[in-house]
């Protein structure tokens, strides 16, 4: 919608800050000179209709963003003339920037990752009306776009709580096969934040209910050993996407998902600190809905079984309780009357 | 002249201890995963030093009242063979006159009657203490050995076995709680004729007054066989 905004110049404001010299240090991706403006604090336009928009990139943020070696243009391929034109392209994840692969001449890309969403379950389908599509969660919707987003602190420690777990005191030879296995690695998100991102949309009711998806998900993983235990900081229990996958989100009755019966098996022991040598049989318990009358009875009857089971003891045992403390409240009571 | 009387041997006071000493780190290592988003357990899970920690605590202190458990068992299995009771004198054993005791309370409490039952050695009340651990053991070990090795026991048994273990330990864990808590708790401490607390689980034996008061037909059966043996 930029270029909307834009034609309506006539209403638009420049806000243009120039609180403090803002410090320009040498940044290797900022090798253009963009944080010039971009840098300035409240850099952005204010406009009626959308209140105001920033198109500040702070320097803190960008240094630590995990695209802080890509030059912006990359990305914001249309933008090469100043000023910028109107209306520029979308950012697409899946065009090829100047970093190059470890051991590769290719150009970096997300491409893969791009094409492995698009036929996922959080790709667009056809059939489905653009809104009902746009509900779906894009790239940027879990990659959260680090230039624009001061880095929260508490969050950024948290994650590299995660990161010290495996490469704690390896020094050189930790930051080399950092670099060569960081396309098999787990997540670099702390586990607690895969699935607080998952919930943003699975856990609410309403935004899943428009698509055919078990709406309990959430739950009865919070029910689980992994769900409640990960609250608990275990951080190496199974989020979302060990089991899931990351890009390649498939239904379960898909052939190529990670949770289809035939594939399942593996997929829990996918990793090595995961369970090793399951059975089939352990595969099929892993199920996380909530277990109703129908789709798991054995399971809902035995834990209204101890529902019923605690209710009754508890009420007998009080009631037991309540009696024998009456009769002696009673005794003194008849004692001093006698007096 | 008063005198005191066993109640407790020296072996059976060292089963209780070594049966609640691990019951109570149970409970504040696992209790904490049961309710991950309370507070009040916060404050016990960082004590017991963080999850990784209470996984280990939680299954050492398991395995001490597995141990236990499995030593009374034995030690029942030895008495029987050696002593060969009669269903008499094996006073656990629920009997019909704990529900002619039960009936007695009740008129007891509601006043209808003054008369307190008289129990012998053990009550129904301690029976059923007694019985709700017995049956608590066999679903918590049977449960939690399930869920300490699950990928080993669903070789042989089906998946929903460690499903179903998985909600029987957190609800048992609950209801044992509560009945040591509540139950247990009053009729050995909170009852205001037992408080501040009953000292036999330590010291082993009543005084002839508490006999009187607690145990009438049991200090009756043991006079009248001290009577005939002289």
């Amino acid at each position: 919608m930029p270029a909307t905004i834009y034609r309506r110049s006539t209403l638009l404001v420049m806000v243009l800050f120039l609180l403090t010299a803002y410090p320009l240090t040498a940044e290797q991706a900022d090798a253009e000179n963009c944080n010039l403006c971009h840098g300035l604090a409240l850099f952005g336009i204010t406009t009626p209709a959308d209140g105001f928009r920033s198109f500040e990139v702070t320097s803190e943020a960008y240094r630590h963003s995990t695209h802080r070696n890509v030059i912006c243009r990359d990305c914001h391929t249309d933008v090469n003339v100043f000023p910028h034109p109107e209306e520029v392209a979308k950012v697409e994840c899946y065009k090829s920037c100047h970093i190059t692969k470890p051991f590769a001449l290719t150009g970096y890309s997300h491409l893969e990752q791009s094409e492995a969403h698009a036929i996922s379950a959080h790709g667009s389908n056809p059939e489905y009306s653009a809104k009902k599509n746009a509900a779906k969660p894009d790239c940027k919707y879990c990659h959260s776009n680090k230039f624009r987003n001061v880095i929260n602190n508490e969050s950024l420690q948290e994650n590299s709580k995660h990161c010290v777990r495996c490469h704690e005191g390896e020094g050189l030879a930790g930051v080399i096969l950092h670099v060569s296995s960081h396309s098999g690695h787990r997540t670099a998100e702390a586990s607690i934040n895969v699935v607080e991102l998952c919930s943003s949309c699975h856990a609410d009711q309403g935004h899943m209910k428009q698509f055919d998806v078990n709406l309990t998900q959430v739950e009865g993983y919070e029910r689980h050993f992994h769900g409640k235990a990960l609250k608990r900081g275990l951080d190496e229990v199974a989020n979302c996407m060990d089991c899931h996958r990351n890009h390649l989100n498939l239904p379960a009755d898909d052939p190529n998902s990670s949770i289809h019966p035939n594939n399942i098996q593996q997929t829990c022991s996918a990793n090595s600190y995961c369970h090793s040598d399951v059975s089939g049989k352990f595969a099929a318990s892993a199920i996380h809905s909530e277990p109703t009358s129908q789709n798991n009875p054995i399971l809902f009857y035995v834990e209204w079984g101890f529902i019923i089971l605690t209710a009754t003891t508890m009420a007998l045992l009080f009631a037991h309780i309540f009696l024998d403390f009456g009769r002696w409240l009673g005794d003194i009571w008849l004692r001093r009357k006698e007096k | 002249m008063s005198q005191d009387y066993t109640r407790f041997t020296l072996s059976q006071r060292l089963q209780h201890i070594f049966m609640f000493v691990p019951f109570i780190i149970l409970v504040l290592t696992g209790f904490p995963i049961k309710f991950p988003e309370s507070e009040f357990w916060s404050v016990v899970m960082s004590a017991a030093g963080g999850i990784d920690n209470a996984r280990v605590i939680h299954r050492f202190a398991a395995a001490v009242m597995i141990l236990d458990f499995a030593f009374h068992i034995l030690y029942i299995g030895y008495n029987l063979i050696k002593r060969r009771p009669s269903l008499a004198d094996m006073h656990l054993v629920p009997n019909v006159r704990d529900g002619r005791n039960i009936i007695e309370n009740m008129k007891y409490f509601l006043f209808i009657s003054d008369e307190r039952p008289r129990f012998h050695k053990f009550s129904y009340i301690e029976k059923f203490d007694y019985w709700a651990v017995f049956w608590g053991m066999f679903i918590m070990a049977g449960s939690g050995i399930i869920l300490w090795f699950p990928v080993l026991f669903s070789k042989f048994l089906p998946g929903i076995v460690i499903q179903i273990a998985y909600i029987a330990h957190s609800d048992e864990a609950m209801l044992a709680l509560l009945a040591i808590i509540i139950w247990h708790f009053y009729n050995v401490h909170f009852n205001p004729r037992i408080w501040p607390a009953n000292k036999v689980w330590y010291k082993g034996t009543l005084s002839e007054e508490e006999m009187e008061h607690e145990h009438p037909l049991e200090l009756e059966e043991i006079k009248a066989r001290e009577e005939a043996s002289k």
